[in-house]
């Protein structure tokens, strides 16, 4: 059972920055593997542990500049090795940045074409940075098999994949013919940590760069514009309630709700 | 400028045909033509009411995202719209994004707002947790998606032209379908909120956050993994981008960390207050009162105090 897993380089929402218009500074924003990914990541281990095979990483880097991000993403995927994948793939080229989910899925599976053919395709169910809810979907079409979104729960027998789906109002389970693209939910299951061990041992696994050409892929430029990236302006107090005790913290933020007219 | 409205339910129409409202007044006047899966064509019927050009409705008691998305992009094939919109539920967001990968289109999913003249259009949407909002240009022809319940039907006119279509078969197969338990907790309505976090050990301990909201009247809420990973409570009581948004009064996390996944959905809540025992905790940058304190010393005490409040 060989599994490829997609890892994206996301831009961090804990650590924005901007400037004093609100406008975001997104070169100066580090770059973090993508919290759902990992949960992706850590079932295509388990998978593996359970049926034998390798589990491949691959990520396009999406966001410039391009010499800063490259080590960036490179640490992305060696989280995705340290955790147990045994090889990665990064993608980088000028022509993807800033990337949107269309020219990202294409060359996502311009990539998995290159190196290979796999049984399942493992995506997070949305990225941390854009929220766009698309990959998967996308690359079940460019593909050209299945795909099913925010699984839950995944069983593979017989060459075959039985998911959960979490949906708003009820779950859904369904079978699949496998090759096929799951995205998986934060739900699933919990990531493992690496060890320091494992930490160092990825460094000595496979870490490819690739580039365009090397995937025989051309983007069309100008399908997605940004106009404007803003911060949505928080206007809060910030005050700290302190006090030598808990009584006289807790009388304190009695008073302060007091005269905010909530508690009456 | 053409537009295909994707309902996979017939009941999605009217808040797509408001959408439409609104992008023809930006834009002077749009053509619109509608998509939908029903059980009967008369099911179908009772929502095509809109002024829609043309109705096609694929008759199915179920589908899957596949299945409609190759059903619309035949109809693309034939229409030619300059945009796809569906609303952004997870199915739909997933049969708009397979239209997308089909055609080759950028997608929006969940756009905040619409700017449209001159035959452009400028999509708004959440990003970076929804602590930003981005402005998008998107070549066309482009797909999008609107918030659930976000825009009201208009006034309902005269039944257009309904075409019915197949469904092409699924790769997918049904093995069950269990429904959610649903709380009745409306946290959305509720004036005062205490939210919930993983800084809670175990779910009896949430009785002193239940116990807090009693005492100010409020609706006890909670983070993602309280309701979604541990089922602690109801995924009505979900706060956040992929949960539900709230404007209260006042909204106290507690044992939150602050994530902006959260933290967006609870911006326009007047007053904040958070209690977390790390001092650095993201979650004192969006309040307006903070508590360094372990909950389970501090809750019991501010229990008390405003016991002692209430009751004097
Ligand atoms: C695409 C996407 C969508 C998401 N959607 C949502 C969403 O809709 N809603 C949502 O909530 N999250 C969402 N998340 C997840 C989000 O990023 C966080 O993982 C989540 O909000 C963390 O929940 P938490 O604050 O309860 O837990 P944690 O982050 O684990 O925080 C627990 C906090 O409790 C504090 N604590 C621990 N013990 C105590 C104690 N004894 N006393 C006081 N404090 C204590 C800790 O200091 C810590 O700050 C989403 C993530 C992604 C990527
Ligand atoms: N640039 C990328 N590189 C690798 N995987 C990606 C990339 N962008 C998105 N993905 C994958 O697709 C999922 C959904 O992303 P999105 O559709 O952008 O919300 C992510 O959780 C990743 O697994």
């Amino acid at each position: 059972m060989n599994v490829a897993v997609f890892v994206k380089a996301s831009l961090d929402p804990n650590m924005l920055r901007v400037d004093s218009s609100g406008k975001i500074l997104v070169e100066d924003i580090p770059l973090a593997i993508s919290e759902y990914d990992r949960n992706a990541v850590e079932e295509a281990i388990r998978i593996k542990e359970k049926h034998g095979g390798k589990v491949v990483a691959f990520s396009v880097l999406t966001w410039g500049p391009l010499q800063k991000r490259v080590r960036e993403a490179e640490q992305v995927l060696r989280e995705a090795l340290a955790m147990g994948a045994d090889e990665a793939y990064l993608l980088v080229d000028e022509a993807l940045i800033p990337g949107n989910p269309y020219t990202t899925a294409e060359a996502l599976a311009a990539m998995v074409r290159k190196v290979g053919q796999f049984d399942l395709y493992l995506t997070g169910e949305g990225s941390m940075d854009t929220l766009s809810f698309q990959v998967a979907a996308r690359l079940g079409e460019a593909l050209g098999i299945p795909a099913v979104s925010y699984a839950r729960a995944i069983e593979v027998a017989d060459g075959k994949a039985r998911v959960t789906r979490d949906l708003e109002e009820h779950l859904e389970t369904v079978e699949v013919s496998l090759p096929a693209v799951i995205s998986v939910t934060g739900e699933i299951n919990k990531p493992r940590l690496p060890t320091l061990l494992q930490i160092r041992r990825a460094f000595a696994k496979p870490l490819n760069k690739l580039s365009l050409a090397d995937v025989g892929y051309t983007p069309p430029s100008g399908v997605v514009e940004i106009r404007d990236l803003k911060l949505l302006a928080v206007s809060r107090k910030n005050i700290m309630v302190e006090g030598s005790s808990l009584e006289e913290i807790a009388s304190k933020l009695v008073d302060l709700l007091v005269k905010e007219g909530i508690v009456k | 400028m053409k537009v295909l409205l994707v309902a996979e339910k017939p009941g999605l129409l009217p808040e797509l045909a408001g959408f439409l409202k609104d992008l023809g007044s930006k834009l002077g006047g749009v053509e619109a033509i509608a998509f939908t899966a029903a059980p009967s064509l008369d099911e179908a019927k009772k929502f095509t009411t809109y002024g829609f050009a043309k109705s096609y409705v694929a008759v199915a008691e179920q589908a899957f995202p596949d299945q409609l998305a190759k059903a619309v992009v035949e109809i693309i094939d034939k229409e030619g719209p300059d945009l796809v919109v569906g609303v952004a539920t997870k199915m739909g967001n997933e049969v708009v994004a397979r239209i997308a990968g089909a055609k080759g289109m950028p997608m929006f999913t969940e756009i905040v707002d619409v700017e449209a003249g001159d035959g452009a259009v400028l999509f708004h949407r959440a990003v970076l947790g929804g602590r930003a909002i981005s402005v998008l240009k998107p070549a066309l022809p482009a797909a999008a998606t609107i918030p659930a319940r976000k825009y009201e039907a208009p006034q309902p006119g005269e039944p257009g032209e309904v075409v019915e279509v197949k469904l092409p078969p699924s790769a997918l197969s049904l093995v069950k379908v269990e429904k959610k338990e649903k709380g009745g907790i409306n946290i959305e309505e509720a004036e005062i909120v205490v939210g919930v976090g993983r800084g809670f050990r175990k779910k009896e301990d949430l009785a002193m956050a239940e116990e807090l909201a009693n005492l100010l009247g409020g609706a006890v809420g909670c983070s993602r993994p309280i309701a979604a990973d541990y089922h602690w409570l109801p995924e009505d009581a979900w706060i956040g981008i992929s949960g539900k948004k709230i404007r209260p009064k006042l909204y106290i996390a507690i044992g939150i960390s602050g994530a902006p996944q959260h933290m967006s959905a609870v911006m326009d809540a007047k007053v904040i207050v958070a209690v977390n025992k790390d001092k650095n905790a993201p979650v004192f940058q969006y309040t307006d009162y903070g508590v360094v304190a372990d909950l389970y010393q501090f809750l019991p005490v501010f229990i008390q105090k405003l016991k002692e409040k209430l009751g004097g």
